[in-house]
């Protein structure tokens, strides 16, 4: 009966010790990663293999609570990838409707015959 | 003692899996160019991984209050986890404005080259970021 323990003791152990290097190795990716949504989709997975952890936790240490903590954290988790799209879309429209009111306004002038002259003035 | 043994090499295999399934999804985000891609590999954690993982739990608890509600977190991920893959996937083919142009492959010398590069792209967008262009 002790024998059997201990090879659960080990499965666990090896399990959590590989997760975590995994996470290192998405901490490496949200770090380096170009885009935006490139470093969401690695805090995404880091969430989940937390959720993982606690969840082998839970059983290893046999306690009740940490797989409601587990529960939450998914729930909380999810919550802040929805909302860091929206805001990052949020983010690229508002630049985006910018960029096109200046565009517009240069139009505006050039059908009134306003002659912007910035670029002939640098040249000397 | 035979039934215990069974139960752990169960409980075992299918933890296993669950971290072999992990560690293609991990290599795959690390190895991939794109962010589309990356999504694709992501999402393979997030389903079969999990599953995998919070399934050998469950054998090793037996059938508990517990075990249902390590049931209850792969539900609700199954749920949660396309919603937020379409979220990211929206955001990134509305910021990407070169996600048509996908990178050809093109035969030179019998050898595949791949044409354009993605690196040289996302430089042209930091310097167009610079400037105060609209890139990403």
């Amino acid at each position: 009966m002790e024998l059997i323990q201990q090879a659960y003791e080990f499965l666990m152990t090896a399990a959590v010790v590989v997760l975590a290097v995994m996470i290192i190795l998405s901490i490496i990716r949200s770090i380096l990663g170009p885009g935006i949504s490139d470093r969401i989709i690695a805090v995404n997975m880091i969430g989940t293999m937390v959720i993982m952890v606690t969840a082998i936790f839970s059983v290893w240490l046999n306690e009740n609570y940490l797989v409601d903590v587990c529960l939450i954290y998914a729930m909380i988790s999810f919550l802040g990838v929805v909302v860091l799209c929206k805001v990052y879309t949020g983010v690229y429209l508002q630049r985006k409707h910018m960029k096109a009111d200046l565009g517009a306004i240069e139009d505006n002038l050039s059908k009134q015959g306003v002659e912007i002259r910035e670029e002939e003035e640098v040249k000397p | 003692m035979i039934g215990e043994w069974f139960r752990f090499l169960i409980a075992a295999a299918c933890m296993v899996l669950g971290l072999v399934f992990m560690i293609s999804a991990v290599f795959g985000v690390n190895r991939f160019r794109h962010a589309l891609n990356r999504m694709h590999a992501a999402a393979l954690g997030d389903t079969l991984g999990i599953l995998f993982v919070i399934l050998s739990l469950i054998v090793m608890k037996g059938f508990s209050m517990d075990s249902l509600k390590l049931s209850i977190v792969i539900l609700f991920f199954w749920i949660a986890s396309p919603v937020s893959g379409h979220m990211i996937s929206r955001l990134e083919a509305m910021t990407d404005e070169r996600l048509g142009e996908i990178s050809v492959l093109e035969k030179n010398n019998g050898i595949r080259v791949i044409m354009e590069d993605r690196d040289s792209k996302i430089q042209d967008l930091d310097e167009e970021w610079k400037k105060g262009g609209n890139g990403r």
